[in-house]
Parts: structure tokens; C-alpha cells; sequence
């Protein structure tokens, strides 16, 4: 959920040094498990529907753990805690949807893509716009929005693997960049989706028991919720106000947009083909919203607890906000859980970039084809090739100027919203959307994202405090979405076939 | 049951009883997500006025995001040919804490200090936003979505069917109906690639 600005902010970090030896060895020890993971998944991977949807599909528990992780990025560990030390208790409002967004995924979309899946082999997500729309320009116009989206996540994924390898080995941001990508690539490439997930089960699982542990570490060394906040309240009432120092818009504002905006993130919606059984959907929401949250206590211990550590002076001040988690595990907490959470950040950035890379491939070599009505021949093969490209381009680019990679970062989240959540959340489940609609609602989303959050980077143009590109992207892109569907509302019947038709009926 | 051919669809969809009943819950939720998202665009365009956000533009986010959120997993829920059943009581229960939360949130005074009654931990309008926004909708929906998923949203019969279309079109493809050459071609094509006539 808080992957899109997960990295971005993740950039924003000069992480300390913290290659103690503890911390290298859990490092070492991190990257020989993603290893064997790739080994095992590479030998099971023989068919490109094995290599973009995991052949003949996942367990609910793996699929589940796997789908938390790509969901969180490095922010939920570094990012996430400054911004809560910065702003206080607004910061909460990036994460408190969690509680709506998996059921509500469910409710919306996880159903009726893994029965479309059933239905048409489908493998991604521009596949379902073009089997909902009859239309394989709505399929190509979302793939290229997407790839839009992708071009950007990559380079900061890889610029902030680079950043944690570095802190944890201290090889360089250069090394540190080309070791991330390799390894991410090394798997992507030969086990495609499949050593992805079962890469992503491993960091899933390292991620929530780090959080758990740290979470309980803070409030024991702070004597308790209570406590913190007694201690907080005493120098800084405003902190635990219901929005921070953000304002109410601001604060909902990031609620609308990450709670709506979760029905349009390629890497947790394009796992609802990957289910193996669709009746296993039951659970799916329910375990997810719980590992969530598991994985997420540390977002909100950490910056409530430092903040009340450095005020009662048991912390020393922070240079920045961002400094929140790693001044704590370096300067209080044991050294294992500090080498704990370091390859915990270091698996959500390689998780997250393993399944962009994935999602990218597969536009490359299946829907831009398509949307041109052409077929690659061997898109297994295809597919491993682009796969390479795209990390080697990700790698490259991450070594420009951090200003510029970490822009290509900022619009990936709201892109993804507003080109995908009206036509594909919406467009499922309304019978009357029109093809002209969702095309119409995807442009929209793309011109708009890219031509305010590039005014904005250029100091062209400033929002006021609380709206944001991503925000008025989305809004635009709903409203043009009903708008144009209901005027070219007369050729909607026509443009459903009659599984889809079932599909969406059911 | 078998499959409604797409004229049976329609008239499902024109008559009265449940098929009614679910077209007027799609239609309400249809109409509650546009209001939502208008609202917020009017909360968004009012903060670009000169004198700033005004005090009432937070209150339509308020608003309409609850609604945006809970008309869309309306949407979502309801079934050809029957609403939302039993989920309207754990919907109504979540939309109302997310205005509940967000309008105390708004509406109540700023009292945080030093000797704050603390609830769970937090100050009272933090706790009101952290507990009943943030945690309390785990405990209502997944729930909810679990104990309802073979009456309200997948049955093995659905999947059956579905899996049965499927069947009949994967064979329908495979019909002999053209030159042994082109046959061959459209027995290597997956279903995607005749979706689409443009």
C-alpha cells in the first residue's frame, strides 16, 4: 500500500554506516536464502505462464505474505517512522486505510479478475481492461500508463537498494545500487514471478517479525503507550492531535488517495491471478489486513516512541526525521534486531522492484504486442530478456542525479490511481462503463499526473497545502470516466462478451 | 443453473424482485461514488481560492470519502441477481465510523496537553481516529467478507460456471469451421487474443 512513496522518501535517507559484523552476517546471510529461493523457483519455471503468473497458481499463505510485502516498501521501515517524528499523528492517514483496502480489493476486484483469469488465461492487468472493453487500444493505452509508472519505481527502487546495501555493507552507492539489481535480477530473470513470490514469502516473514520485535522493544523501553504519550503531550500536544501539524486536508487527502488509490497498484492487483484456488479468496483479505498490520507497528512505534525518547532526552536530537529508525537501532536496541531490520529494508526494496520488473516484462513482450495485434513467439524467452534490460536500465538510471530519480519516484502511486482504479475497479463492476469511457478516464489520469507533478518539479506551479497531483488526478480521471461512459453510454451493451458478461453478474 | 445468454442478462436486469433490487443497490452505489468523488473536488478546487482552504472544504473529504469508499465496495458486493444481503449492516457500521471519525476529528476541540485523559494510550481525538478509523473496520469487514463469501460473493457453483463457458468457447475455437491451416492458428491463439475487434 505505501510502496509508491515508499522509495522516493527512502532516497531522501543518507542512512548511517551500520556494518558492524552482526549486521553483515545477517546481511550475508539474508542474500544466501533469496539465493536458494531463486535456485529452487528457477527449476520450476518452464512456460511464460509460469514465469509472469506462477503457472498454475500460489497457496492463500504464501500468496498472502507475498502480496504484504510488495505492498510495503522501504518507507514502512525508514521513511515512514521520520515522517511520523516530523508531523506527528497526520502521517498515520498514509496508513490507516490498511483496514479497508484488502476487503475492499476483494469485494471489488479480486473476484472477478481471478474468475476472468479463469475464463481467458489472462496473465495482466491491461489484459482485463482489454477483455472488459472488447478493445485492444483501452489494453494498450493502460500498458503504457503502467509502464509509464514502472519506469520510474525501478529507478528509485534500485537508487534505494543501493542506499540500504550501502549502509549495510558499506560498499558504495555504486556497488551498492549494481549488487541490489543483480541479485533482484538474478531471480527475476531465471524464476520469474515464481522465485519472486516465494523471494517475497521469505521478506514478508523477515519484515513482520522485525516490526513485531521492534514494536515491542519500544514500548517496553518506553514504559508503554501511555507512557510515550504522557511524555509527548508534556512537550508537544500538537503531535498527538487527530492530524499532526498537517492540516485536515492534507491528512485526508492522504487517506482518499491511499485508500482508493490501493484498487489501481499493478503489484498487489495483478497477484489476484495468481491464486491457485479462487474459494481460497475467503481468507485472503482477512490474513492480509492482519499481516498489515503486523507489518506496519513498527511505522507507528517507531516514530511516536523516538519522539518521546528524544524529548525526555534518552535519545540524543535527530540530524533529520529520517534518522528516526536507524538512531534507534543503532543507539538503543540489540545489534541483532538492528541487523534484523536492516535486511528487512533491504527485502522490502528487492521485493518490490522483483515484482515491477515482472509486471514491466510482461507488458513489453504481451500487451503492447497484443495492443498492436501482434504475438511474441517465445515470450518465456521474452520475457527473461526484457527482464534484463529493464533492471540494467533501472540500474543505470538510478546512478543520475537523486533529484531527478526521486521525481521519476513521486508520481508512480498516483499514476497507477488515476490511469487504473476507473476503468479497471470500476469498469468491472459497472456494466454501463464504456470503452471511450475508460480510455478517455486513462488519458486523463496520465496527461494530468505527469503535466502537474512535472509543473510542480520545475517550481512552475504550487498546490495549495493539502491538494496534490496524485489527488486531483485521480478526482479528474473518476469524473471524466462517468462523464464521457455516460454519454457514449448507447454502445455499452455491445462491448461485453458473454464471459465477461458472467463474470461481472456473478 | 445455467449460463443467461446476454438477452437474458438484460431482462434479469429490467425485472422486478431481486434482480430489481440488486439493479437499484448498483444504481444507488453508482450515484453515492460519483457524489463522494464530486465532493472531493469541490474540497479540493475550494482550496485553490485566494483566501485559502476554507474551514468547510476538510468536511466534504469527510464526507466524501466515506461514501466514495463505501459506494465502490458496495459496487463491488452486490450480486446479478440479488444486493448486498446481510453485508449492509457491516457497511453501514464501517461508513459510519469513518464519518464518525473524521467529523470528531473536525469537530471536537483541541484539548491534547499534559494531563489529557488518555484512552488506550492516546488522547481522546487521536484514539477516536486510530481505533475507529484505523482498526476498528479490521475486526467488521474481513470478517464479514469471510462469513458471507459462499452466499454473497464466490460459490463453487460459480466457479463451475465460469469454468464451463470456458469450456464451451475453448471448443467453439476449436470448431473446424476454417482451411486445416488457419485452424491450426486459432487452436495456438489464447482466448485474449479475439477479445478484440478494433
Amino acid at each position: 500500500m505505501i510502496s509508491g512513496i515508499g522509495v522516493s522518501a527512502l532516497l531522501q535517507v543518507a542512512l548511517p554506516n551500520a556494518a558492524r559484523p552482526a549486521v553483515v552476517a545477517v546481511g550475508i546471510l539474508y542474500f544466501a536464502v533469496v539465493l536458494g529461493i531463486s535456485i529452487w523457483a528457477a527449476r520450476r519455471t518452464n512456460t511464460a505462464r509460469d514465469f509472469f503468473v506462477a503457472g498454475k497458481g500460489i497457496g492463500l499463505i504464501a500468496l498472502t505474505v507475498a502480496s504484504v510485502s510488495v505492498s510495503v516498501s522501504g518507507f514502512a521501515f525508514i521513511g515512514g517512522p521520520g515522517f511520523i517524528y516530523a508531523v506527528g499523528l497526520g502521517a498515520m492517514y498514509i496508513v490507516l486505510p490498511a483496514a479497508v483496502t484488502n476487503v475492499m480489493g476483494a469485494w471489488v476486484l479480486a473476484k472477478r479478475m481471478r474468475l476472468l483469469g479463469e475464463a481467458r488465461a489472462l496473465i495482466t492487468i491491461p489484459d482485463a481492461i482489454g477483455a472488459r472493453y472488447r478493445s485492444r487500444g483501452a489494453q494498450g493505452l493502460s500498458a503504457v500508463a503502467i509502464l509509464v509508472g514502472i519506469v520510474g519505481y525501478m529507478a528509485t527502487n534500485a537508487l534505494a537498494m543501493g542506499v540500504v546495501i550501502n549502509s549495510i555493507f558499506g560498499v558504495g552507492l555504486g556497488w551498492g545500487i549494481w549488487i541490489g539489481m543483480g541479485v533482484t535480477l538474478a531471480y527475476s530473470a531465471s524464476g520469474g514471478i515464481l522465485a519472486g513470490i516465494y523471494n517475497d514469502v521469505f521478506q514478508g516473514t523477515l519484515m513482520a517479525v522485525a516490526s513485531v520485535l521492534v514494536f515491542l522493544f519500544v514500548l517496553n523501553f518506553g514504559g508503554g503507550l501511555g507512557e510515550i504519550s504522557r511524555t509527548i503531550l508534556a512537550h508537544d500536544s500538537t503531535f498527538l492531535g487527530p492530524w499532526g501539524r498537517l492540516t485536515p486536508l492534507a491528512a485526508l487527502s492522504f487517506f482518499f488517495v491511499f485508500s482508493m488509490g490501493s484498487l489501481g497498484q499493478p503489484q498487489a492487483v495483478h497477484k489476484y491471478y495468481m491464486l491457485r484456488d479462487p474459494l481460497q479468496l475467503k481468507w485472503y483479505p482477512l490474513l492480509k489486513t492482519m499481516g498489515l498490520v503486523l507489518v506496519l507497528l513498527l511505522y507507528f512505534s517507531v516514530g511516536v516512541g523516538v519522539k518521546a525518547f528524544v524529548l525526555s532526552g534518552r535519545l540524543a536530537p535527530l540530524a533529520s526525521p529520517d534518522q528516526a529508525t536507524p538512531a534507534l537501532l543503532l543507539n538503543v536496541t540489540p545489534i541483532l534486531l538492528a541487523a534484523l531490520v536492516f535486511s528487512g529494508v533491504a527485502a522490502a526494496t528487492m521485493s518490490a522492484a522483483n515484482s515491477f520488473i515482472n509486471i514491466g516484462a510482461a507488458i513489453v513482450t504481451h500487451d503492447l504486442p497484443v495492443a498492436f495485434g501482434r504475438r511474441v513467439k517465445n515470450e518465456l524467452r521474452w520475457g527473461r530478456t526484457v527482464t534484463v534490460l529493464i533492471a540494467i536500465a533501472a540500474a543505470i538510471t538510478a546512478q543520475q542525479s537523486g533529484t531527478m530519480v526521486a521525481f521519476l519516484g513521486i508520481f508512480g502511486w498516483g499514476l497507477f490511481a488515476s490511469t487504473l482504479v476507473p476503468a479497471l475497479a470500476v469498469g468491472l463492476n459497472w456494466q454501463g462503463a464504456t470503452r471511450t469511457g475508460a480510455m478517455a478516464s486513462i488519458a486523463t489520469g496520465l496527461i494530468i499526473t505527469l503535466a502537474l507533478e512535472t509543473a510542480a518539479y520545475l517550481k512552475v506551479f504550487s498546490f495549495p497545502a493539502g491538494v496534490t497531483a496524485s489527488a486531483v488526478a485521480m478526482v479528474a480521471s473518476f469524473l471524466v470516466f462517468f462523464i464521457v461512459s455516460w454519454l457514449t453510454r448507447r454502445s455499452a451493451p455491445a462491448e461485453l462478451d458473454p464471459d465477461v458478461r458472467l463474470v461481472m453478474e456473478l | 443453473m445455467t449460463e443467461p445468454t446476454p438477452r437474458e442478462s438484460h431482462a434479469l436486469h429490467n425485472a422486478s424482485g431481486p434482480a430489481a433490487a440488486a439493479d437499484t443497490t448498483r444504481r444507488a452505489a453508482l450515484v453515492a461514488l460519483f457524489a463522494g468523488v464530486a465532493a472531493i473536488a469541490v474540497g479540493y478546487a475550494a482550496a485553490f481560492g485566494a483566501r485559502g482552504t476554507p474551514l468547510w472544504a476538510p468536511w466534504l473529504l469527510a464526507l466524501g470519502i466515506p461514501a466514495a469508499l463505501g459506494a465502490i465496495m458496495i459496487l463491488g458486493a452486490t450480486r446479478g441477481g440479488r444486493g448486498v444481503g446481510s453485508l449492509k449492516i457491516p457497511f453501514a457500521f464501517v461508513i459510519l465510523m469513518l464519518v464518525i471519525g473524521f467529523g470528531a476529528a473536525l469537530a471536537l476541540p483541541a484539548t491534547e496537553g499534559p494531563l489529557s485523559r488518555l484512552w488506550l494510550g492516546l488522547p481522546a481525538r487521536a484514539a477516536i481516529v486510530i481505533y475507529g478509523v484505523g482498526l476498528l473496520p479490521i475486526f467488521v469487514l474481513p470478517i464479514a467478507y469471510a462469513l458471507t463469501f459462499e452466499t454473497q460473493t464466490l460459490s463453487a457453483e460459480d466457479v463451475e460456471r465460469v469454468r464451463e463457458l470456458a469450456r464451451v468457447n475453448q471448443v467453439a475455437r476449436d470448431m473446424p469451421v476454417a482451411p486445416p491451416q488457419t485452424v491450426r492458428e486459432n487452436a495456438a491463439r489464447k482466448p485474449s487474443d479475439e477479445q478484440i475487434p478494433e
